[in-house]
């Protein structure tokens, strides 16, 4: 199935700038973010579809990720 | 009966050590609720404009709000708030920990303190009960001596104390408030005003916890709220690793605060990075109460030069580029140290990693000299420099006696063209952020009534793209654009600032509300109508926040304040000269035009004074000949 991943910031310097991505059937934002080598401290902001999102939320054909890095306000 | 208030505030006269309790009506605390707008309500009340902050004629305000101690993660929060001696406008400034709610189980929502004592006091307030008592003993003591004083004291073991420092009683105008050795009003110098008072500390120890409305729903919300902290992504940061991520993510993003807010990379990045600081000096997580999250950090550390100790916390992602990267120290060790010595002390960490970052430029401009520094040389990056001048600030010794009154006031002492390097908004130095990255930022920064503060609104980066969904509850739907100064920045501005100062009134802590973090801005206000039992609404919440913002504005502009101090820094609009974001910069016009868009959007005309239908709309007309 083919998932869009927008990535903001330094994100897009993980060698990957964001786009359409081929992900097996069941596969979840976690395998995702391994796929790209995102660890839980890159990760800021995740929704898919315009929600809120989790690690282990199963992915499904045409969603739209969204990764936005902690570069807020502490 | 009043649900999850006591109904009762407690006014404490120090001149001649009498208190009375005020008893305001149901409508006044849905006017009001807490925190900065509770605080502000007082501080237009009894002050008179043009008071000196650190005379006896200032007013201090410690302001719980009417859901502070609901069992909820986050709702821990508290305001101490009076006229600044840094900036001379409104000075404010929260705290998490444990003090808050105990102020509040001890029977009171806020205590407003006036006049001074004659010598040196503490506040005890226990299950209703008030003693001022002798601080003489305490006097020149640090936070951790003085807290366990009070214990031994009240043989309370868990009385929990807000207090002051050396600093706060020299009236240092950026000495901060402490609760329990690792929980901050760092900000707007309020341990001086607290110092001035001659007021060591407050402690509160109390049983009273209101009654609910509907204990049951709150339970039920409760559990929903943890569930949820353990899978929401940016709540799993914080658990993790506290704010520490944000030195690497900003340095990477090319906005970490470097060499005096000149630039926004910085070299030695990765030994303050959060895998630096926790594959080294971390301890262990702490928390507030009954927050799941556990953000806060404990740092420990068997050294001869740097020891650490794991009661005075540990540094936090704005202390570590205050005393880190803004001073080009790459220390991790010795930054922790320079926040163990401020905590003790009583240093807000913002305003003195700014002043020594002002100092380390002025000594290497020429404009201090060995001759000013007891032969003591200030070169960037230096630890061991950092380190001393905490001591020297604190204790306001030789050189630290200049530069403890602030940038501002210490450049113009010094003279000789150091004003150029005294970075401030409204007197106050400036939090760890570069707003040449996020605009809307940094009109908070510009707008803020406090001078520089960082928490006025969200940072705009998190709303890139669908990020703006989580807007969409308060109508913001176009995606915001970090680098862009434009109508629908401000209208993302106006709408953001509603939102975080209603955490700022209601007192719950950015990192567990709304926008970004667990609670949602449903379940927000049913929290709100749980613990209350009020029928309230996002819109009713949006309008205390507002009326909060409005009144400070009040305050300022009857403090002489005008539309000239909604500025940013110099630096901001000089292009940034290095790193992902080379060339960047806040263009002047556009920025004006912005803060004039702010004004008409908020219904303030143009000198930045809220209209009189405005004031009217707020349930404010008490204010309309005021400013």
């Amino acid at each position: 199935m083919k998932v869009k991943v927008k990535l903001f910031a330094t994100l897009q310097k993980k060698g990957f700038q964001g786009g359409d991505l081929e992900l097996s059937c069941g596969a979840t934002v976690q395998s995702l973010l391994d796929r790209l080598n995102i660890g839980v401290a890159d990760v800021g902001i995740l929704v898919v579809n315009a929600r809120d999102a989790t690690f282990d939320q199963i992915l499904k054909e045409a969603d739209v990720v969204t990764i936005i890095p902690p570069i807020g306000g502490g | 009966m009043p649900f999850g208030y006591n109904g009762k505030i407690l006014h404490v006269n120090l001149t001649d050590s009498t208190w009375e309790i005020e008893e305001p009506n149901e409508n006044w605390y849905r006017t009001y609720v807490g925190g900065s707008s509770l605080a502000a309500y007082y501080l237009l009340k009894y002050l008179k404009p043009g008071v000196d902050p650190l005379s006896d004629e200032n007013v201090l305000v410690f302001a719980c709000s009417v859901v502070t101690g609901a069992p909820l993660s986050g709702f821990s929060r508290y305001t101490v708030a009076a006229k600044s001696p840094l900036t001379g406008a409104l000075g404010r400034t929260e705290a998490g920990g444990y003090f808050g709610p105990e102020l509040k189980f001890s029977g009171f929502d806020a205590v407003v303190v006036r006049g001074r004592a004659p010598k040196p006091v503490y506040l005890y307030i226990k299950d209703g009960q008030v003693e001022i008592r002798d601080a003489a003993a305490l006097w020149g003591q640090d936070n951790w001596v003085t807290l366990e004083k009070i214990i031994e004291e009240t043989g309370e073991k868990r009385v929990r104390v807000a207090s002051i420092g050396p600093a706060g009683e020299g009236m240092v105008p950026y000495a901060c408030v402490q609760n329990d050795l690792e929980h901050f009003n760092g900000r707007t110098g309020m341990g001086a005003v607290m110092g001035s008072k001659n007021l060591k500390a407050i402690a509160a120890r109390g049983l009273q916890k209101p009654q609910m409305a509907d204990p049951e729903k709150i339970k039920e919300i409760r559990n929903w709220h943890n569930d949820r902290i353990k899978v929401h992504p940016p709540n799993m940061g914080l658990s993790k690793f506290g704010t520490t991520v944000l030195v690497k993510a900003l340095n990477d993003t090319g906005i970490l605060t470097t060499h005096n807010f000149k630039e926004g990379v910085f070299p030695g990045a990765d030994k303050l990075s959060h895998e630096a600081y926790h594959n080294t000096i971390f301890d262990s997580a702490s928390t507030c109460y009954a927050c799941s999250v556990r953000c806060k950090r404990r740092v420990s550390l068997e050294d001869e030069k740097y020891p650490l100790d794991k009661r005075f916390g540990g540094p936090e992602y704005e202390t570590l580029a205050g005393l880190g990267s803004l001073c080009d120290i790459d220390n991790l060790p010795a930054v922790a140290r320079g926040n163990q010595l401020c905590n003790l002390l009583g240093l807000d960490t913002i305003s003195t990693g700014a002043v020594i970052a002002f100092a380390f430029e002025c000594f290497e401009h020429g404009i201090l000299t060995e001759e000013d520094t007891n032969g003591y040389p200030l070169k960037w990056g230096d630890a061991d420099a950092m380190i001393w001048l905490i001591q020297e600030i604190a204790h306001r010794r030789g050189i630290g006696e200049i530069l403890s009154k602030g940038v501002k006031k210490a450049a113009e002492i010094i003279g000789k063209g150091a004003e150029r390097y005294a970075f401030h908004i409204k007197g106050q130095e400036l939090p760890l952020h570069d707003g040449r990255g996020k605009t809307g930022m940094g009109m908070g920064f510009a707008l803020s009534p406090t001078g520089a503060e960082h928490v006025e609104t969200p940072h705009d980066v998190a709303f890139q793209g669908e990020g703006v969904s989580k807007l969409h509850s308060v109508g913001i739907f176009d995606p915001v654009k970090p680098m862009e100064t434009n109508a629908e920045k401000v209208r993302f501005f106006v709408n953001g600032q509603k939102v975080w100062q209603i955490n700022n009134c209601y007192g719950i802590c950015n990192f567990c509300s709304v926008p970004i973090h667990a609670m949602t801005f449903q379940m927000l206000v049913e929290s709100i109508r749980a613990i209350t039992g009020w029928d309230t609404s996002l819109h009713d919440m949006m309008k205390v926040s507002e009326r909060g913002t409005v009144m400070a504005r009040v305050f300022n502009n009857r403090e002489g304040l005008t539309p000239k101090d909604d500025r940013v820094i110099r630096r901001w609009h000089e292009p940034m000269p290095n790193g992902p974001i080379k060339g960047a910069f806040i263009d002047p016009v556009e920025f004006q035009n912005a803060i004039n868009l702010y004004y008409e959007m908020s219904g303030w005309d143009k000198a930045g004074k809220p209209t009189r239908g405005k004031l009217l709309e707020l349930n404010l007309e008490a204010l309309i000949d005021e400013g």
